[in-house]
């Protein structure tokens, strides 16, 4: 049964933004989750009893997060350029890259993460190699490391088969009329198909908060697919009076759960309080427990979305060997 | 019900003009014998809950826990409370309300819009407000007490108005009013400004009779009186389980 007239849900009531309701059926909401939670599942004659609200919002806060790491199957998605500086500042709300593409020519093209090293620091040494320090006794560093340098100005190697590759420019041989460039003159016994990528690589910097790219990235545009804890945080807009504490004021307007997976949340908070409690039996947590998990196994059934005509395309190619 | 319980506990104690209970007395010893058995409810209630989950109880008419509850609820008020200092998130919690009632005796929730603000320990007052998943924001506002104050976070909840609260009130104190004397006895007038019924329900007069006539043996040095109330007290709680 709708819950808002088609007025409000096509056009949000001539309110913007116009697709504020779009899906929305699907969601929800943290507040109904802690509502229906604090009437339904807690109270003087249900098991959990006697807890703060705010108890259930950290619970349900963290089923959500959890839920949004690997269950959901929500992807974000950042375009953004990349400049000079080969860098693409993590998006705000960012826990875990998915993939990587440079969009090109109207296409994207998945990029390769580079299982080396592309960025590090790297301290000031005299011709010693002693490291040098400041009147502070703190170590002096240079803007950017050897590394770092060749890999902004262009001029470093990589193993992979890009235009950075190593046997990009060198010597070559020629076969029937033919040049060849991209491999050394001698002996090569196969291809190791890790590095065999033509597109540039990346790196992730985690504590940096950057992805780091190859030089063939200056001037590209990039797509980012990540996940996101699903909690919307909102700028801190707390002032703290005087005497009393600041209080951060993230607003959880948004934060929303799939419907399939709404009695996996009840679930999740009972088990949780249940199994931090003094004095409750182990059975009835493990019930909890065994509640839960079967729960979330069924809601994760539902959210794959497996069913014939989705598997019919993937069946019709079964007995063709190399595809 | 006042009037009846006043000559219950006289025709009990009065005897030969040796135990007469002043009005003045009666109103004393009828507002402490209400107070108890107002706390008392609350016990009861408690109690009744533990047999209703241990399943040893009835429905319907004997589910004594609801009707416990439907008593308690006779005393709950709802009302803005006021700001103070104003435009603060400081409320001064519910001190007089009509007639001659002094306090809340529990406040069961604070209200802003539709949501509940919950109350927390002031020990856990720096964890909350400084945890990223369960900071208090207008969507989960929260609130601590300090004296008579109540001090809501987020601070932006703030101003006349906007902070109401659901609370149990103290029953208010008795009073058995007259306003002539007959033969030298006070007459009953229940239409006097200060007049106050007892606001327990009917059930509970020959238990509130009983309360008062210990306050009233104990007054007029009676052990007897005092003994056999004790007794009486016994076997109707005894008889309620």
């Amino acid at each position: 049964m709708a819950y808002l007239s088609g007025y409000q849900y096509y056009e949000n009531a001539g309110a913007v933004p116009e697709d504020e309701n779009w899906g929305s059926y699907q969601y929800v909401s943290l507040t109904d989750v802690v509502n229906n939670f604090m009437l339904i599942y807690q109270g003087n004659h249900e098991l959990v009893n006697n807890i703060n609200r705010y108890q259930v919002l950290f619970h349900a806060k963290r089923a959500i997060q959890e839920l949004n790491y690997d269950a959901f199957k929500e992807i974000k998605a950042l375009e953004l350029n990349v400049c000079d500086d080969l860098r693409f500042v993590l998006p705000p709300d960012f826990v875990n890259w998915v993939r990587l593409s440079l969009f090109k020519n109207g296409m994207l093209y998945p990029l390769t993460e580079n299982i080396q090293a592309n960025s590090a620091e790297s301290y000031l040494q005299d011709n010693n190699c002693n490291i040098l320090f400041d009147q502070s006794g703190n170590i002096l560093q240079p803007e950017h490391s050897l590394l770092d340098t060749e890999r902004l100005a262009g001029t470093a190697r990589t193993m992979y088969l890009n235009n950075d590759s190593i046997y990009n420019g060198s010597e070559g041989y020629n076969i029937d009329g033919q040049w060849y460039f991209d491999f050394q003159i001698g002996a090569r016994y196969g291809l190791n198909t890790e590095t065999a990528n033509v597109n540039p690589t990346f790196r992730l910097d985690k504590a940096a908060g950057v992805i780091n790219f190859s030089s063939g990235m200056a001037g590209e545009q990039c797509v980012l697919e990540y996940i996101s804890d699903g909690m919307n945080r909102q700028p801190f807009t707390g002032t703290g009076s005087k005497g009393d504490p600041y209080v951060p004021n993230p607003s959880d307007v948004g934060v929303k759960v799939h419907k399939f997976f709404e009695e996996f949340i009840y679930a999740y908070i009972k088990y949780t309080i249940l199994n931090s409690r003094f004095g409750i039996q182990e059975y009835v947590v493990r019930r909890a427990q065994k509640d839960k998990s079967a729960l979330l196994r069924n809601a994760k059934i539902r959210i794959s979305n497996l069913h014939p005509a989705r598997l019919l395309m993937n069946m019709r190619g079964q007995n063709k060997l190399i595809k | 019900m006042i009037n009846s319980v006043r000559n219950t506990v006289l025709a009990i104690c009065n005897k030969n003009n040796y135990g007469y209970i002043s009005p003045s007395d009666f109103n004393l010893f009828g507002q402490q014998a209400q107070m108890d058995m107002f706390e008392d409810y609350f016990y009861q209630y408690n109690y009744q809950i533990n047999k209703v989950n241990a399943h040893t109880t009835g429905s319907s008419y004997a589910n004594l826990a609801e009707n416990l509850l439907e008593v308690i609820d006779s005393f709950s008020v709802y009302e803005a409370l006021v700001n103070n200092p104003p435009a603060t998130n400081n409320y001064s919690l519910p001190a007089i309300i009509i007639g001659n009632t002094g306090d809340f005796y529990y406040i069961n929730r604070l209200q802003f819009k539709n949501l509940d603000i919950e109350k927390v320990s002031e020990s856990k007052l720096l964890n909350l407000t400084n945890s990223l998943l369960t900071a208090p924001t207008e969507e989960w506002p929260a609130y601590i007490v300090r004296g008579n104050t109540a001090t809501i976070y987020p601070d932006t909840i703030a101003g006349a108005g906007v902070v109401f609260c659901q609370y149990i009130r103290y029953p208010l104190a008795p009073k058995w009013t007259y306003s002539t004397l007959t033969n030298g006895e006070p007459v009953f007038n229940h239409t006097s400004a200060d007049y106050q019924d007892f606001e327990l329900p009917l059930s509970d007069e020959p238990m509130l009779t009983t309360k008062i006539l210990q306050y009233a043996g104990i007054s007029i040095r009676e052990t007897e009186v005092v003994n056999t109330m004790n007794t009486m007290e016994a076997n109707e709680n005894q008889q309620e389980q």
